[in-house]
């Protein structure tokens, strides 16, 4: 049997034999970037290369996801490997598809590289032979928790529960026989060097406001009217009002927009439309800080005597790592990229539905550089495709081997050792726990 | 008999014969200002006045309120009351104020007091009395600026009093039940070339005594586990001024206040926040309906941040209601004494803003309320004096003991007259019932 090394050897030499390949499948999806549950040519961009690689796959999954197995010669534990299908929508990013706006602004288009160069360093007999268990290849759309009225209408139509992509295939019971679970994501902050390894990020839940006034002529009769404007900015300000009771450690966002501020400039505005998402670092800042905004959304109703309409929609779940599964991954980064240029970061305030992933099974979420940028910003490109995706490629691949090999003794001790924050079953009551739809009215 | 012109002309004589005595009551009283319940001396010179001219009166009426009676020589007739408001403001730094306790009068009302007893002089000589009917019934009355509500309040605590304006509890005490019209005059500071100014109405309003009651916290190590009282007052006052643009314009809507107390300790989370507020309007059902709508704002305040706010309403003063017959007597006796050009008549929609507890009785009776000239400087301010006190006080003092003649003389049939075609917009049991509905504790819990 060969040893560990002389395995990630081997798949090391097929990744750097096609690098230009696999380099070319993000560029290609760079160019061709389609937000969540629209990945229509990207997913097929995916299930191409899966058949040419021979394969076997299941695509339409949460609409546009892809899971491929490899079946590993022992019996063991299933490790996915997962690859986010969907761009961002920034117009002046200068990747944009010029007609939606769609552009990867997040560097997912590498993951779908580092996926399938994974596919290929792994799916080689020699390889396979002496892993045990699986390898779950998922390409999962839908990362990006954008759209919210289109994904809203999707639901309304019976085609998704949920609005983010691994949610949604955690629900279809797509994870059910998965036992652990990693990706890689690219970085642009320098501290986080060329290979990252991560703590924790921010869990969410979104919500759609609508403030209902009563339309009056604005210069003739304001008396009549009820100003669903004044409502939203009031409940804006009421916002603020409590973001001293934030703790800090909490690392509280709640960053609302405007959509709709009212039907012309003559008329008391009657519908006023706003989205926000509220995060926090556990699911109990989170709550609270939900508590908070609601009451201060109906409080801008109140002040004015308007309704206000409050539909909170699950989000993501707060990410929590392995640091198990980081002890395999942690020491391939270090022989790929030497230990200065190895990473970590405690905390970051954004939200993945790799946190939803990581309440139910263990799960690394690491980080890998190459990036420049603002992330979600015009400015965020790769610069190092190198880096992003060939060299995240092989830490991935190597963690696997480590994971796998060996009878799956690693992989299996994960698995045993972690204590899962829920169950599959408890995290779908959780989530629909979370879908609401309030009416207060002032008057 | 003589006719009215010939008593109006005695009584006026009269008033000029003591002119000098007649400034030094209202110089007096300038120089002795008291506000409001606290009229102790004015009250009492008030009381030496009448004994010195035999006019029996009650004292002590809502504290320091004194009336005379005055039958007229005539017989039974209508029953006029001459009002004269007895209460300073506090200003601090008015020239005439009281060094110690701060008390003013930057609104003018010594030369109420002036003219008030001026009128009676002149009406109680025997010549003119005697051909009048009814009865004068001269009446100083207290506290008609609204404020030191805190202190106020603890006299409606001791039950010394219900309302906490003078003219409101005197109708409570019943002591409007035996007076059919009545009249006064204010002094005024802003009416260019005239001189002597009718119609106009004012302001209702509802006063509110208003605390935010959050959670203490330490404002730096711990401002998670508080509730900030201040932020909910902070936020109730911009929901008031985002309702401000569903004011109607011919409404008058006044809603005003100042922030009482706004925290204990700069480094710990204000828990306690109090706000003294006004709400003013031009009708009585404005009043109500734009209260409400800054008790809601004050809801909205406390659901924003969790806290809870109790407010206390507190009954204010009625619009004005000028009595348009009882106002055209005004007009031609002020036309006949200083010219027509010098007198003003407003719309009885001009509303000046303010409110005054006539208003209370205007909605019961037929009331004038007009405005004499003599005062500088802007009202409620310590700018605000009397520089010529003929125009303040002896010209008003005139006109009431003129117009008192047309009402009381040839039997009281002109005050008849305006009795009988007078409707009231509200009879004392309903104006009861309003201004106790106004009276309210409202705690509401934004938690």
């Amino acid at each position: 049997m060969p040893s560990s090394d002389e395995l990630k050897r081997i798949a090391f030499e097929e990744i750097d034999s096609r690098a230009d390949e696999i380099i070319n499948i993000s560029k290609t999806i760079l160019n061709n970037p389609e937000p969540g549950f629209r990945e229509i040519n990207t997913a097929k961009l995916v299930s191409e290369k899966l058949g040419n690689l021979g394969i076997p796959f299941r695509a339409g999954l949460a609409i546009t996801g892809i899971r491929a197995d490899l079946l590993c010669g022992n019996p063991g534990p299933t490790m996915a490997i997962l690859g986010e299908l969907d761009s961002l929508i920034v117009n002046e990013h200068p990747f944009a598809n010029p007609s939606t706006g769609a552009a990867h602004a997040c560097g997912h288009h590498c993951q779908i590289g580092m996926l399938l160069g994974a596919a290929m360093a792994l799916n080689q007999p020699k390889i396979l032979e002496s892993l045990s268990g699986r390898i779950a290849l998922i390409a999962v759309p839908a990362e990006e928790y954008i759209e919210i009225e289109y994904r809203d209408e999707l639901r309304k139509q019976g085609q998704l529960e949920f609005l983010g992509g691994k949610p949604e295939l955690i629900k279809l019971g797509e994870f059910d026989d998965v036992d652990l679970a990693m990706m890689v994501h690219t970085t642009s902050t320098p501290e986080e060097k060329q290979l990252c390894v991560s703590g924790t990020n921010n869990g969410t839940v979104a919500k759609k406001i609508q403030f209902i006034g009563k339309g009056s002529h604005a210069g003739g009769s304001p008396h009549l009217g009820i100003n669903a404007l004044n409502a939203a900015t009031l409940a804006l300000s009421a916002i603020h009002f409590n973001r001293e009771t934030f703790k800090d450690a909490d690392t509280v966002r709640v960053h609302p927009i405007i959509t709709k501020g009212g039907e012309a400039v003559s008329a008391v505005p009657a519908d006023v439309r706003m989205e926000t998402f509220v995060r926090g670092k556990t699911l109990e800042a989170i709550m609270d800080a939900n508590v908070k905004v609601d009451r201060a959304l109906r409080a801008g109703a109140m002040a004015v005597g308007a309704s206000v309409k409050i539909e909170t929609i699950p989000g993501y779940m707060p990410l929590s790592q392995d640091k198990n599964l980081y002890e395999l991954f942690t020491p391939n980064a270090v022989d790929l990229v030497g230990q200065e240029n190895v990473g970590s970061v405690a905390h970051r305030t954004g939200s993945t539905d790799m946190g939803d992933v990581s309440q139910i099974m263990p799960a690394i979420h690491p980080y890998v550089g190459g990036a420049v940028g603002l992330g979600h910003g015009a400015t965020y490109v790769v610069e190092d495709y190198q880096l992003s995706v060939i060299t995240a490629a092989k830490s991935i691949v190597a963690t696997v081997i480590d994971a796998l090999g060996d009878g799956g003794a690693k992989g299996g001790k994960i698995v045993a050792e972690h204590r899962p924050e829920m169950t599959r079953h408890e995290y779908l009551s959780l989530m629909r726990s979370l879908a609401k739809e309030d009416m207060f009215e002032a008057n | 008999m003589p006719d009215k012109n010939e008593l109006k002309k005695q009584a006026c004589a009269t008033i000029d014969a003591h002119k000098d005595e007649i400034i030094g009551i209202a110089k007096e009283v300038l120089n002795n200002p008291e506000p409001g319940f606290s009229e102790i001396k004015t009250s009492r010179l008030v009381q030496s006045k009448f004994d010195q001219l035999g006019i029996t009166h009650k004292d002590g009426l809502a504290i320091t309120g004194v009336k005379g009676r005055i039958p007229g020589g005539g017989g039974d007739g209508p029953r006029v009351a001459i009002i004269g408001e007895l209460d300073s403001l506090i200003v601090d730094q008015h020239p005439h104020a009281d060094p110690e306790t701060r008390a003013a009068h930057a609104c003018g009302h010594h030369c109420q007091i002036g003219m008030m007893l001026g009128s009676t002089l002149a009406l109680t000589q025997e010549s003119v009395l005697s051909q009048l009917s009814g009865e004068i019934v001269p009446f100083a009355v207290p506290a008609e600026e609204f404020i030191e509500v805190g202190k106020r309040l603890e006299l409606r605590d001791q039950n010394k009093l219900e309302f906490l304006g003078g003219k409101q509890e005197l109708i409570k005490l019943g002591e409007f039940d035996d007076v059919d019209i009545s009249v006064m005059c204010h002094t005024a500071s802003d009416m260019g070339d005239r001189t002597f100014a009718l119609g106009g109405t004012s302001n209702g309003h509802v006063v509110k005594y208003v605390k935010f009651i959050g959670r203490g916290a330490h404002a730096g190590s711990a401002p998670h586990l508080g509730i900030n009282a201040l932020n909910a007052a902070t936020f109730a006052l911009q929901a008031i001024n985002s309702n401000r643009e569903t004011f109607k314009d011919d409404e008058t809507v006044r809603i005003h206040g100042i922030m009482s107390k706004g925290g204990e300790a700069v480094n710990a989370v204000p828990a306690d926040v109090r706000l003294e507020w006004r709400v003013r309007s031009g009708t009585p059902k404005a009043v109500v309906a734009n209260s409400a709508v800054v008790d809601r704002c004050f809801k909205a305040g406390a659901l924003a941040v969790g806290a809870t706010v109790n407010i206390t309403n507190i009954p204010g003063y009625l619009p004005m209601r000028n009595d348009s017959r009882l106002q055209e007597l005004f007009q031609q006796n002020a036309s006949q004494l200083i010219g027509e050009s010098k007198v003003l008549v407003m719309p009885p929609r001009r509303n000046r803003g303010g409110s005054t507890d006539m208003g209370d009785l205007s909605q019961l009776m037929p009331v004038c309320h007009p405005y004499t000239s003599g005062a500088v400087g802007a009202g409620h301010s310590k700018d605000y004096v009397v520089t010529d006190y003929e125009s303040a006080v002896i010209t008003p003092a005139k006109i009431m003991a003129m117009v008192v003649v047309d009402l009381l003389a040839d039997g009281g049939v002109k005050g008849q007259e305006i009795m009988s075609e007078h409707r009231p917009a509200m009879k004392k049991p309903y104006y009861l019932q309003f201004q106790r509905e106004r009276a309210e504790v409202i705690e509401y819990s934004g938690a």
